[in-house]
Order: C-alpha cells, then sequence, then structure tokens
C-alpha cells in the first residue's frame, strides 16, 4: 500500500497530531546505543511452550455473562443489536 | 506496622467486631472522603458478602485468614457486573461481564470488596489526575497529588479506608503512589499473577501489584492471587511465600544501588542525603553495599514510553463504541470511529496512542520501536550481570517529592521523567517493592526475576535497621 497514513488515520482520532514532548522521548531513543546482537526478546522469553498450549475449543460463556455483554451494546432497537454504520467501501 | 489481616481476623474470630459493622464503617469513610479515591462503591455486594460471615462466626465455622477483610479494586480489574470504567468517558457505563482472576483468587478466599477505585485513565498518568472522577488528593497532603496510575489504591490504604487494595503497575503505578503515601507497593515479577481481567496497557510489564500497610499483608495477598492460570499464558506456578522464611535476611550479603540514579542533578538533594543514610546504615549492619552502572535515566524513561505507548496504542485500538463503550454516531463508520474516539479518549491517552502509532509506522519502527526493544534486551542483560554481583538492589523512588495538583498535567515530559527510577524494573520484569522508609518517598528493593521472597525478606531486615 503505498498511500501515506496520518497518525490521525492511524489512530482513529480526529485531528490527532504528533507530540512534541513525546518526539522528545524517540530523540532518546534515536541517539541511544544499541548493541549489534539481533536477539530480539532474547531475555523476556514469555512465549508458552507448544506442550502447555491451550486446547482450541470453544468455550461457551455463561447466561449471566452473556447478558452483561448485551446490556453493554451501545444501542438496541425491537430488540436487535445495531451497529454503528456498514463499511461501504 | 503489625499485620491488619491478622489483627482484623482475630476481633472476627474473638467476636469484637463483626464484619457487618466492619464492612459498613469502612463504606462510610469511603462515601464521605474528599480525597476523591471512589469511582464506585459495591456496597450491596460487600454487605451481602459480610453478612454471610457473620453467619457463619456466629455458627462456630471456622473462617479463612482474608475471609470478611475489606479491599480495593482499582477500576482497570474487571468484577462482574459491576462498572468498570478506567476512570474514561469511553468506559463511563461499561458492566463487566466476567471477574479478573486475581480478583476471584481473592474473593474464594472470603475477601470483601468494597470499592473500585480511582486511577488515571487506562493507567496512563503517574498523578491519578488524567481522571473524569476528579484529581486523587494525597492521603497526607491534600493539595499534592497521590501519585499514580494506583492513586485511589493508594489513598484508600494510607487511610485505612480499605485493608488492602489491589493496583495495577506497568511502569510504576503501584510503587510510586505507595511511596507518596507512605505504605508498601509491590510489583511481582512478571508472571506471577494471572493479567485475565485486567484491562490491557502494555501487556508485556502489566503486573498485578498488592499495595497493603504491612510486609506481612502483601505477602499474604500476593500468596492467594500467584499461580498459573490458562487463561493468560505467560503466568507460571510459583511457591508460596511462607511467614516464617521471609523473617531472616541472613542471606542477604550485597546490595546494590545504581550510582547515576543518585549523582544526577534530576535528584533533590534531601532524597539524595537521606538515600545515602540508608546506604550508611545498612553497611553498619556488615552488609557489602556496591555501586552499579545502569543506564541514564532518559534512556529508561524513553525506552519504556515507546514500548508502552506503542503496546497501547494496539492494545486500545479495539475502543471503539462498536461492541460496548459511548459510541457516538457519525456519517459513516470511519467517522463513528474517529468521533467516538476522540471525544471520548483524554488528552494523555490520545498522546499514548497516538505516539505509538507513529512508532509502528513504516519508517519510524526500525528506528525507534525495533531500537527500544534492542535497548530492553540490554537492560535485561545488564541486570542479569547486576545479580551476579548483588542479592538485592536498592533505589529511590522518585527523584522528588509529590509535585502539587495541577503542575504534572501541564508538563507531560516532566511527569513521564518522573518516573525514571521505576520503568527500569518494569522492562526488566524483577519482583520490586516499596518500602515507607529511608527517602520522603520510600525506598524500591528489588531482586532477580522470581525472587519475590527475597525482596520480602530485605524489607523485614529495612524496618529493623533505618
Amino acid at each position: 500500500m503505498s498511500k501515506i497514513m496520518t497518525v490521525d488515520i492511524l489512530s482513529s482520532i480526529k485531528g490527532a497530531k504528533e507530540s512534541e514532548a513525546v518526539g522528545k522521548l524517540f530523540e532518546t531513543i534515536k541517539n541511544a546505543n544499541t548493541s549489534n546482537n539481533n536477539a530480539i526478546n532474547a531475555n523476556h522469553n514469555n512465549a508458552v511452550s507448544l506442550d502447555e498450549l491451550r486446547e482450541d475449543i470453544v468455550i461457551d460463556s455463561p447466561q449471566a455473562e452473556k447478558e452483561i455483554i448485551i446490556e453493554n451494546f451501545p444501542k438496541e432497537k425491537n430488540g436487535f443489536l445495531v451497529v454503528a454504520k456498514v463499511i461501504e467501501e | 506496622m503489625e499485620s491488619q489481616i491478622h489483627k482484623i481476623h482475630q476481633q472476627l474470630m474473638k467476636k469484637e467486631i463483626s464484619c457487618t459493622n466492619l464492612v459498613q464503617e469502612r463504606l462510610d469513610l469511603l462515601k464521605l472522603n474528599t480525597h476523591n479515591t471512589v469511582n464506585s462503591l459495591l456496597d450491596n455486594l460487600a454487605l451481602d458478602l459480610a453478612a454471610k460471615v457473620d453467619v457463619k462466626i456466629a455458627n462456630g465455622e471456622e473462617i479463612g485468614l482474608l475471609e470478611g477483610i475489606p479491599f480495593g479494586i482499582k477500576d482497570v480489574y474487571m468484577v462482574q457486573g459491576t462498572l468498570t470504567t478506567a476512570s474514561s468517558d469511553l468506559l463511563r457505563k461499561y458492566k463487566s461481564p466476567y471477574t479478573a482472576t486475581a480478583i476471584q483468587k481473592l474473593l474464594d478466599a472470603g475477601a470483601i470488596p468494597l470499592v473500585k477505585e480511582n486511577c488515571d485513565s487506562f493507567g496512563h498518568g503517574s498523578s491519578s489526575e488524567n481522571t473524569i472522577f476528579g484529581a486523587v488528593k494525597n492521603a497526607i497532603n491534600t493539595d499534592l497529588v497521590s501519585g499514580g496510575s494506583s492513586g485511589g489504591s493508594a489513598v484508600n490504604v494510607a487511610k485505612d479506608y480499605t485493608v488492602f487494595s489491589i493496583g495495577g503497575d506497568t511502569g510504576g503505578s503501584v510503587r510510586q503512589p505507595a511511596g507518596y503515601n507512605k505504605i508498601y507497593g509491590l510489583k511481582p515479577t512478571y508472571g506471577r499473577i494471572s493479567r485475565f481481567g485486567l484491562m490491557a496497557y502494555a501487556s508485556s510489564t502489566d503486573c498485578v501489584g498488592p499495595i497493603a500497610k504491612s510486609i506481612e499483608d502483601i505477602r499474604i495477598v500476593l500468596n492467594v492471587m500467584s499461580g498459573k492460570d490458562v487463561k493468560d499464558q505467560t503466568t507460571y506456578q510459583s511457591e508460596a511465600i511462607s511467614e516464617e522464611t521471609i523473617l531472616n535476611a541472613d542471606e542477604i550479603k550485597t546490595v546494590g544501588y545504581f550510582k547515576n540514579f543518585i549523582e544526577t542533578d534530576a535528584i533533590d538533594a534531601k532524597v539524595k542525603a537521606d538515600f545515602l543514610a540508608s546506604i550508611e546504615k545498612i553497611k553498619a549492619k556488615g552488609i557489602e553495599v556496591k555501586e552499579l552502572d545502569f543506564f541514564e535515566s532518559d534512556t529508561l524513561v524513553s525506552t519504556y514510553y515507546t514500548l508502552a505507548m506503542a503496546e497501547t496504542a494496539s492494545n486500545l485500538s479495539r475502543l471503539d463504541g462498536t461492541n460496548y463503550g459511548n459510541r457516538i454516531e457519525g456519517a459513516n463508520l470511519k467517522d463513528t470511529y474517529s468521533i467516538t474516539r476522540s471525544e471520548n479518549f483524554s488528552e494523555e491517552t490520545k498522546r499514548r496512542i497516538i505516539g505509538g502509532n507513529q512508532v509502528l509506522s513504516q519508517g519510524f519502527s526500525d528506528e525507534i520501536y525495533l531500537k527500544g526493544l534492542n535497548l530492553r534486551d540490554q537492560i535485561s542483560e545488564n541486570f542479569e550481570k547486576d545479580f551476579k554481583e548483588v542479592d538485592v538492589i536498592l533505589s529511590p523512588v522518585t527523584p522528588n517529592s509529590p509535585p502539587k495538583i495541577g503542575d504534572s498535567l501541564k508538563d507531560p515530559l516532566a511527569m513521564y521523567l518522573s518516573d525514571a527510577y521505576t520503568v527500569g524494573f518494569s522492562l526488566g520484569q524483577l519482583p520490586t517493592l516499596t518500602v515507607p522508609q529511608g527517602t520522603e518517598t520510600g525506598l524500591q528493593i528489588t531482586a532477580a526475576k522470581n525472587n519475590d521472597e527475597l525482596v520480602l525478606k530485605f524489607a523485614n531486615f529495612l524496618k529493623d535497621t533505618i
């Protein structure tokens, strides 16, 4: 994709602008010395081992959970949950 | 201070107090308090649970140590059926459909939840001013901030409104407010406690952390919440820490501190003098103290914030008003997303989301994000090297005393830099405890990964030493 996406589009925030304070943090990183080893994540290996992977099964939510999920839905009309808009493009 | 949990347990067992009265008394204190610590009270739930404890006691049944003990919960934890707002407009009316694992374990042990506590919105802040419920006021001086992001939790404990509270620590959000309010706050080793049901800020450093007035209470609550959880695959199985083992710190022979944290203009003169005086007292007990080299504070802060912003931009991308949250309809779907997010996120949250998307985007990621990851690896390697030399590392919690309410929001960079001493240990995923001693905002004790026990041991030693 060659289209350049600005931060407001990337963030879905109207009028989003880069912050000066955050820019200063990024400058520090750019100027820091990094090591040449490419072992990214070598020291914080939190990945789960293959033997311990959770079983790939669908667990049905309890009824109380389902009811609250519906209650949290922003809009309801005639018993239907109303989505914002359909994707048109 | 002695263990509040043991004390209240004895009072309940001896029928000196009833659980209902205890809970009602604390709820009244919370309701009337002017520190802005409360987002919502769980009064009906708490009183129902208290009545059940009273029935058990009246029937002569045994109760568990945590049974009937009132506690508080930072408003970023799911507790089924309760409002969970993350102190944000977006989730002002959001109800938790399920309960976080750490909280469920406390409920199973019989502890009684009183309150969802005020905090910086989505954990984004170091002062608990970034909230729709009003800035949380410091427990000791109400002109000052409580610290953050778990400010409401720290103040509730400091003021005895809750016996203990559960905060969340991503870059210092338990340790710093604990220091600002002169109590204990633990960030355990990453993965010791399940994050399931804790709203994600930066998933690779998010930790569930207990806040209390004694080391013993921290130990009790830590033990209950720890353990492997299939719903958070970064968790690991840990051994319970016994009361007896942490009373003896004889195995701690060497303590280190980071020279550059202390020899800098950024540290307040009194914090520096008090820290060095504490070091002298430790030396006087025959413990060897070593000066250690570490990364510059601005590198630590920049690395942490770069990675945390990238992770929060990703984690918070789900908050668009589609399935939940305060949806504001626009002309089309994209417009709906962006109006909903623009109107409902705070300035600080937006700043972090935008920064995160910046570093994750093409052209920036190599230069900043990947470099940040590389720096994080170097920081972790540095810690591994240090813990071959020393048993624990001691540091101040913050370079300065708590700022006045209103000052942090004006200068975000200054707020980020105030986290200089806490963020490194988050990046290293190390167990770190704030103790209310040594400097005006306390001291941090850090040990190697999975060595939370040693941190508590040294805390007991410091209690009697300085």
